[in-house]
């Protein structure tokens, strides 16, 4: 279970990002997180996993607190929660394994991924979160030759390695094509299924997150505005979040037909 | 004008009078300035003119192909260079890493290792060279030891700003995975940045095997030092074979070097 609990992120120059957020997660639930630019999805995530340290308030992960915890607690937190990134942030001068292989770091002795010397079993794991995400076969190919939705599902075999028990997904489609777009969501929601992964996904994509989400969370000035079940979310709703009314800039709406 | 609007085509920005000012005043400069240290065009003429040239011909290619006289400081030369540049590259990588704001462990460590380069940096290498001699005695040991300290200075000073322009997004990545600084910045950082580092080596290097004839001069070993002795006999025909010896070796390696350096980077 993950809670907020008065939560606010004020970064350094002034700009509050997170206002006062609460917010209970339960275990294994799919929660997509929509707003404008700059509403504080990013932020919200990164102070999950301490990527961004929280001002004030509380968050915990099961019970363990992550405001202001020291740099061993930090690690043992981060590597119990993958994390899904808009631009991948793959190293693309290594192979796909390698960088799945990132993975495994909280797990294995500095000195031996320093070396390059992984153990049989880490290699193992992340050949299995190549497996899952259906590209195996790409394991010693360059990261950069691959394709963008290739790319990104490297970045999910790569949290899938941690064996996290959150998954935090950064617009994780933002930079996709809009067929490749639903796969990976696909993918992220049959990883939730399967494996009973917490994850959280920050969108812009209305109706994408209208598919693929079961509960939404809506963001406006780092504020929590609306928090329900999806099947709820009227078109007034999105207006509310976004404080303006809905263009066909923030629709998907793949092969022209926009979903319901 | 330039405010215009809607379509109409700009006109071309001039060089404004301000260039010219700058312009100005660098010519106004220079020509101050050589006044100033008696540069003289003409006497570059005389120069040409002196007997000292006749002494270049013929060169004594007996002497000059003799392994002891030559050949073998030669060789000397390019290990003081080998070492130098393993040395100093060596220590160069982990010091980058601590110099830079995005690899750095913490803030004391970026402050401490900025410091240490600077003032590292501040001695010129002859005078590293001079001191060292003075210090572990003539030879090539000096050389090696003052060379090591001038490729740690360059190499840092280049590297270090690889590490800087370094693509913090696979770092965001690896940090978020939970591994430990040293761990995280190998696997995030250390690979987006890894043929810079060698082609930075590769090129220290060249410098090294150009650097260490001139450190010779100042008695820390290898072929320079056999210039030196020949110039102070005005054997200059020797000096002559000795450089073109020289031009060789370093054209050479210079080739073998960028052909690498462009398949990497």
């Amino acid at each position: 279970m993950i809670r907020f609990d008065d939560v606010s992120v004020t970064y350094r120059g002034g700009v509050r990002a997170l206002r006062n957020v609460d917010l209970r997660i339960d275990d294994g639930e799919f929660v997509v997180v929509v707003g404008l630019s700059g509403a504080g999805k990013s932020t919200l995530l990164r102070a999950l996993n301490g990527l961004v340290p929280a001002t004030s308030g509380s968050i915990t992960i099961d019970g363990t607190e992550v405001v202001g915890a020291g740099s061993a607690e930090l690690r043992t937190i981060r590597s119990r929660i993958g994390m899904i990134f808009q631009t991948f942030n793959l190293v693309n001068r290594t192979s796909v394994l390698n960088n799945v292989l990132m993975g495994r770091l909280a797990s294995v002795p500095a000195w031996r991924s320093t070396i390059g010397l992984w153990p049989a079993p880490d290699r193992e794991i992340a050949m299995q979160a190549l497996e899952r995400v259906g590209i195996v076969e790409k394991a010693y190919v360059r990261a950069a030759n691959l394709s963008g939705g290739q790319q990104q599902r490297v970045g999910i075999a790569r949290a899938l390695a941690q064996e996290p028990s959150v998954m935090l997904a950064d617009e994780p489609v933002a930079a996709l094509d809009p067929v490749t777009s639903r796969q990976v969501m696909g993918d992220l929601r049959r990883i939730n299924r399967e494996l009973g992964i917490t994850t959280l996904v920050n969108l812009h994509f209305l109706d994408l997150a209208r598919e693929f989400g079961r509960r939404l969370v809506g963001l406006r000035d780092g504020e929590v505005v609306f928090d329900g079940d999806i099947s709820d979310v009227t078109d007034e709703t999105f207006r509310n979040i976004y404080g303006r009314a809905i263009t066909d800039d923030d629709l998907l709406a793949v092969d022209g037909e926009p979903s319901e | 004008m330039n405010g215009e609007s809607a379509g109409g085509r700009p006109t071309r920005p001039r060089p404004g009078v301000r260039t010219w000012a700058v312009v100005g005043v660098i010519v106004a400069y220079t020509v101050f300035a050589g006044r100033q240290v008696d540069f003289d065009l003409s006497t570059f003429w005389n120069v040409w003119s002196n007997p000292l040239w006749e002494k270049f011909w013929p060169v004594p290619w007996d002497w000059v192909l003799d392994r002891h006289n030559v050949l073998d400081p030669l060789v000397e030369t390019f290990q003081i260079a080998v070492v130098a540049t393993l040395v100093g590259c060596g220590l160069a990588l982990p010091l980058a890493f601590t110099m830079s704001p995005l690899t750095s462990p913490n803030r004391p460590t970026l402050v401490v290792s900025r410091s240490v380069m600077n003032v590292v940096r501040a001695v010129p290498d002859l005078f590293w060279a001079k001191l060292l001699v003075t210090a572990v005695g003539i030879g090539a040991f000096a050389g090696s030891w003052a060379l090591s300290v001038f490729s740690l200075a360059v190499m840092v000073k280049l590297f270090s700003e690889t590490v800087d322009g370094a693509d913090p997004r696979p770092l965001e990545a690896a940090r978020a995975s939970g591994g430990r600084h040293l761990a995280v910045v190998r696997t995030g950082v250390l690979p987006t940045v890894l043929p810079e580092y060698v082609a930075y080596a590769l090129y220290v290097f060249e410098l090294n095997i150009r650097a260490s004839v001139v450190l010779g001069l100042v008695g820390a070993g290898g072929i320079g030092r056999v210039i030196e002795a020949q110039r102070q006999y005005f054997r200059f025909d020797r000096v002559l074979g000795i450089l073109m010896l020289v031009l060789v070796v370093v054209f050479v390696i210079e080739q073998v070097s960028v052909a690498i350096r462009r398949r990497l980077v």
